[in-house]
């Protein structure tokens, strides 16, 4: 049991970070500005679903395969950072601070909201 | 000196392979087989091509394939030769084959050709460690650039190249000493002359180019238009011309910075096939000092150039664009491109016939 849900985080993690890269690509391609609204969009849609997650109850194992594994991996914060950095590198200042302030507080809206949606279930 | 070379510049996606290994790979194993002269893979921060796919570091996962320009230089008979394999080699991007002035060994004595009085850009190829006098080779290059009242010079660091020869390739461990640098530098010509004796006391093996162009713009104050330039020469042979655009990565228009808001622009509006922007370590125009990065701070002090290869129609709209862009910074160039190949798989536009052209 214990080797089979290990096995889960291994996939799931695996397929989370495929995910966000084929999402996150596919509207880098169609958006083309130099906010990062791909790393937003995952860590927003990440969020809704963590919400979400959390609000229903769910085994032990199964929010540690989708949580932690799925959508941890889903979600980025180190990219979130970086494409900040890059940001003010290039005196991008006024997009960087949005970045983050806006990234936050949306961020933390769709958590909430994840969790209001599993209430209404 | 050997007034008779050819440069050969191939801009493509780092991600490419061909028969199982990378492209940029395969292209500068057969630059160090042919024993090239001066090579230089350049790894670029932002470009878009024929099929309008972008490129760029501003977003992880479009960084992960950069674009990436090589420049070879060698006599034109050993560079003739290469030209069909390099372009059979190539799965998609864009050759470029101009003339170039290849000046090596004693230049203490130096006269500029004549042809070369308007304007001229001289390119210095050193290692990455190498000194003089204890002092890195590029700052010392810039500071007698400046001194001597070039109008702008930048330093790019290659990836990977070959020099006299040898295969000197970046290595994440290693002290990469010979690994090649490439500086490229605007100024008139009479200047240039000047520097190119002062260069050859101060490198050991002094390997640079010397080319011809026109100094289209400078910090913001329109000079000349790109010359006009017929589609073809009189044997029908297409003509091609290039226009390259020196900037500070933080210098904005319109609170972008410029060589985003011209990849962006030049893309959506369609007025250019392709461009390139690369990102140098080391600079300076608009009468600014030498500078690069600092140790702390927050956005950066390194200059940029991008780079946009056209037919002369195409290029007269890409200048009217880039002029609106740079109307406060930066210094543009234009020069003829005497013969270029857009590659797609098994599709090629354009042929390696060099035009001849005087203008």
């Amino acid at each position: 049991m214990i080797i089979a849900v290990w096995a889960g985080v291994v996939l799931l993690g695996g397929a989370g970070a495929v995910l966000r890269f084929l999402i996150d690509r596919a509207i880098a391609h169609r958006v083309a500005r130099p906010f990062p609204f791909g790393t937003l969009t995952v860590n927003l849609s990440g969020a809704v679903l963590l919400g979400l997650l959390a609000g229903l109850t769910l085994s032990y194992h199964v929010s540690l395969l989708a949580g932690t594994a799925f959508v941890g991996s889903y979600t980025t914060f180190s990219t979130w950072m970086l494409e900040t950095q890059r940001l003010a590198e290039e005196r991008q200042l006024w997009l960087a601070a949005a970045n983050i302030v806006v990234s936050v507080i949306l961020g933390v809206a769709a958590a909430m909201a994840g969790q209001w949606i599993a209430g209404q279930l | 000196m050997n007034d008779d070379c050819l440069k050969l510049t191939a801009y493509f996606g780092e991600r490419q392979r061909v028969d199982g290994r990378f492209f940029a790979e395969a292209l500068l194993n057969l630059y160090a087989e042919r024993e090239v002269a001066a090579s230089v893979m350049l790894r670029g921060i932002a470009s878009f091509g024929a099929r309008k796919e972008l490129r760029s570091d501003e977003w992880l996962s479009l960084s992960e394939d950069p674009p990436v320009a090589v420049a070879a230089v060698d006599a034109r008979a050993k560079m003739a030769g290469l030209v069909e394999d390099v372009i059979e080699l190539t799965p998609l991007g864009l050759v470029t084959v101009e003339r170039a002035r290849l000046v090596s060994g004693d230049v203490t004595k130096f006269a500029v050709p004549e042809q070369l009085s308007e304007a001229a850009k001289l390119t210095v190829y050193v290692g990455r460690q190498e000194r003089v006098d204890g002092v890195p080779a590029y700052i010392a290059i810039c500071d007698l650039l400046y001194r001597e009242r070039i109008s702008g010079a930048s330093v790019f660091l290659g990836v990977d190249g070959t020099a006299r020869g040898q295969r000197h390739r970046a290595r994440f461990f290693g002290r990469n000493v010979d690994v090649p640098m490439m500086i490229i530098s605007v100024g008139g010509g009479e200047h240039i002359a000047r520097v190119v004796p002062r260069l050859g006391e101060m490198l050991r093996q002094p390997l640079l180019t010397i080319e011809r162009i026109r100094v289209c713009k400078r910090d913001g104050e329109l000079l000349a238009h790109p010359d006009v330039l017929p589609m073809t020469d009189e044997q029908g042979r297409p003509l091609w011309q290039k226009l390259m655009v020196y900037t500070s990565e933080t210098a904005l228009h319109n609170g972008a910075p410029i060589h985003r808001a011209l990849v962006r622009q030049l893309r959506t509006s369609g007025a250019a096939s392709g461009a390139t922007v690369l990102r140098g370590i080391w600079g300076f125009h608009g009468g600014r000092k030498p500078h690069g990065d600092k140790l702390i701070q927050l956005s950066r002090q390194v200059p940029v150039t991008t780079i946009i290869v056209d037919r002369p129609d195409r290029i007269a709209r890409s200048f009217e664009l880039i002029d609106e862009l740079t109307s406060e910074h930066g210094l543009v160039t234009s020069e003829m491109v005497p013969a270029v190949v857009l590659i797609d798989g098994d599709d090629r536009i354009g042929g390696t016939g060099l035009a001849e052209y005087r203008y």
